[in-house]
């Protein structure tokens, strides 16, 4: 079955992700997420001073600050805080910052679907490098049932959302699964199914579907999930082999 | 949270090496920062990159009816709230003195000198118009954020291009760009902004100061110029007072750094042009 999204061959396949890390000077770790046509910059600040009212003392707080392409932030956007906030805030290891902030600024740059999934992206690899501890990586994606064909497809573009009967964003961590570095296709293959159960870290869904429709959206993104962390985890350690040769140098 | 103060060592390594003729980053007195401007796959999506100050400006538009007293008016707005992505200085939601500056200047600049053709903005007299809105993200903050967001600004008016409209009777259509050519908006003239800080009782003046020189200055003096040499706006908000002459003088430095940074945002943008 076509897609509406020409670009791409089948439902199953995402679009070519890309990430840059460091690239703000004043922040203390940023990093840009690039899903096909939609980019999300963002930036963390932290541990830093914290407000008196915000203040917690047995840990870090975390303070997510969306902000919109176009416009002034509104509801959407305080949606868009709090799953991130309520994602991260397990990940994040906060006990060891107690009276601390940790601040996460995200910035939509282009906008062309799958915002959410994008920016969770972005600001997880911006934790990592502003060398915020954190117990393990997540990794997000989108997918929507189509009205018209009742398709399930991963990492819609805005046209394909619009034609969406329900959309669901998914998030896993790599606990449940380490994922090989050398998985760089960006087909997911769904027959392969001996590496652990899905355990979702954050699931949200709007639209009509049935139990079986979500369950399959859940194992497709899980896969889905994983190229993703394979992709952090390569773009992480060659980072870090190119700092380590400069600092060689 | 609060800025910290730069030490008095740097404080005075930089007001010495200025005494000397130099600046910290081995600049000369007059010379702006490499300027690196790039464009989204959008129309009017722009990041321009001002050394390590960073900037992205969209441009958005949509139909709306216009003021009563000015039915041919159409709209030009502009959001400059600066993000704590820029700096911790910055909070969400509460302007800060700096704030409140940039988004008068770019007004000014702007707006007020009537950079964009609003009556050509105007589809049917006092029912439709084009609004036209600008979105200046500051996400860097390393000094000079006027110079660099009017010029984030201006290049993403210059680059956007608005639907193309046609009007039957009463009738209105809205042809989205995949279907009809969008137009370009029409521009009177290009301002740029160029900005002083001043030391040593305006003995010593730098263009397009970094953060620790924003810091360290005693004042600044910014100027917003066309290429045809003509002032927009002026504005020498505070600090210690600045002769007559230096005025002059700051004014006929600034016409040639306008004069490169126009050919320059011209340059990209017939770069980009060729791309599509």
């Amino acid at each position: 079955m076509a897609r509406l999204d020409t670009t791409r061959t089948s439902a199953h396949q995402l679009r070519p992700f890309s990430s840059s890390q460091n690239l703000l000077n004043r922040a203390d770790g940023s990093a840009q997420f690039d899903f096909g046509g939609s980019s999300v910059l963002c930036s963390v600040v932290g541990p830093a001073e914290v407000k008196l009212r915000d203040e917690k003392l047995n840990k870090a707080t975390l303070e997510v600050i969306v902000r919109p392409l176009v416009g002034l932030p509104g509801v959407k956007d305080k949606a868009c805080e709090r799953a991130i906030r309520e994602t991260l805030e397990p990940i994040v290891i906060s006990a060891l910052h107690p009276r601390t902030l940790v601040q996460i600024v995200v910035q939509t740059m282009k906008d062309n679907g799958s915002i959410l999934s994008t920016a969770l992206n972005a600001a997880i690899m911006a934790l990592l490098d502003a060398g915020i501890p954190l117990n393990s990586i997540i990794g997000s994606v989108t997918c929507i049932i189509d009205s018209k064909t009742n398709e399930i497809l991963l990492d819609p573009t805005t046209e394909e959302i619009a034609r969406a009967k329900s959309t669901h964003v998914f998030v896993f961590d790599n606990k449940s699964s380490i994922p090989s570095s050398t998985s760089a296709s960006m087909d997911v293959d769904i027959s392969n199914d001996d590496d652990g159960s899905p355990r979702p870290l954050f699931s949200e869904s709007t639209g009509l579907f049935t139990e079986e429709e979500y369950l399959e959206c859940v194992n497709i993104s899980f896969k889905a999930c994983q190229a993703v962390h394979g992709f952090i985890r390569t773009a992480v350690s060659k980072k870090i082999e190119k700092e380590h040769q400069q600092t060689q140098a | 949270m609060k800025d910290t103060e730069p030490s008095k060592n740097e404080r005075e390594f930089l007001l010495e090496a200025l005494r000397e003729g130099a600046r910290i980053d081995g600049r000369k007195f007059y010379d702006f920062r490499t300027l690196r401007i790039s464009f989204g796959s959008d129309y009017g999506a722009v990041e321009v990159q001002l050394g390590n100050t960073r900037i992205l400006a969209k441009v958005s538009c949509e139909v709306i009816r216009p003021y009563a007293d000015k039915p041919t008016e159409g709209f030009l707005s502009f959001s400059t709230e600066i993000s704590p992505m820029a700096s911790t200085v910055f909070e969400a939601g509460r302007q800060t003195d700096e704030e409140v500056l940039v988004s008068r200047m770019i007004e000014k600049a702007m707006r007020r000198s009537r950079a964009l053709d609003t009556e050509g903005l105007c589809i049917i007299a006092g029912e439709k118009v084009w609004s036209i809105r600008v979105d200046i993200h500051f996400l860097d903050h390393d000094g000079n954020l006027a110079d660099a967001a009017c010029i984030a600004a201006i290049t993403a008016l210059m680059h956007f291009r608005r639907p193309d409209v046609t009007v039957v009777g009463e009738e209105v259509t809205v042809h989205p760009i995949e279907q009809r050519n969008p137009v370009p908006l029409s521009i009177h003239h290009i301002p740029i902004s160029v900005t002083f800080a001043l030391f040593d009782k305006g003995e010593r003046m730098v263009v397009d100061p970094t953060y620790l020189e924003e810091q360290i200055m005693e004042g600044d003096l910014a100027l917003t110029l066309n290429v045809h040499k003509e002032i927009c706006a002026l504005s020498k908000a505070g600090g210690m007072p600045l002769e007559l002459e230096k005025v002059v003088q700051c004014s006929k430095i600034a016409a040639v750094k306008v004069q490169e940074i126009t050919e320059q945002i011209e340059a990209a943008l017939a770069a980009d042009k060729k791309k599509r």
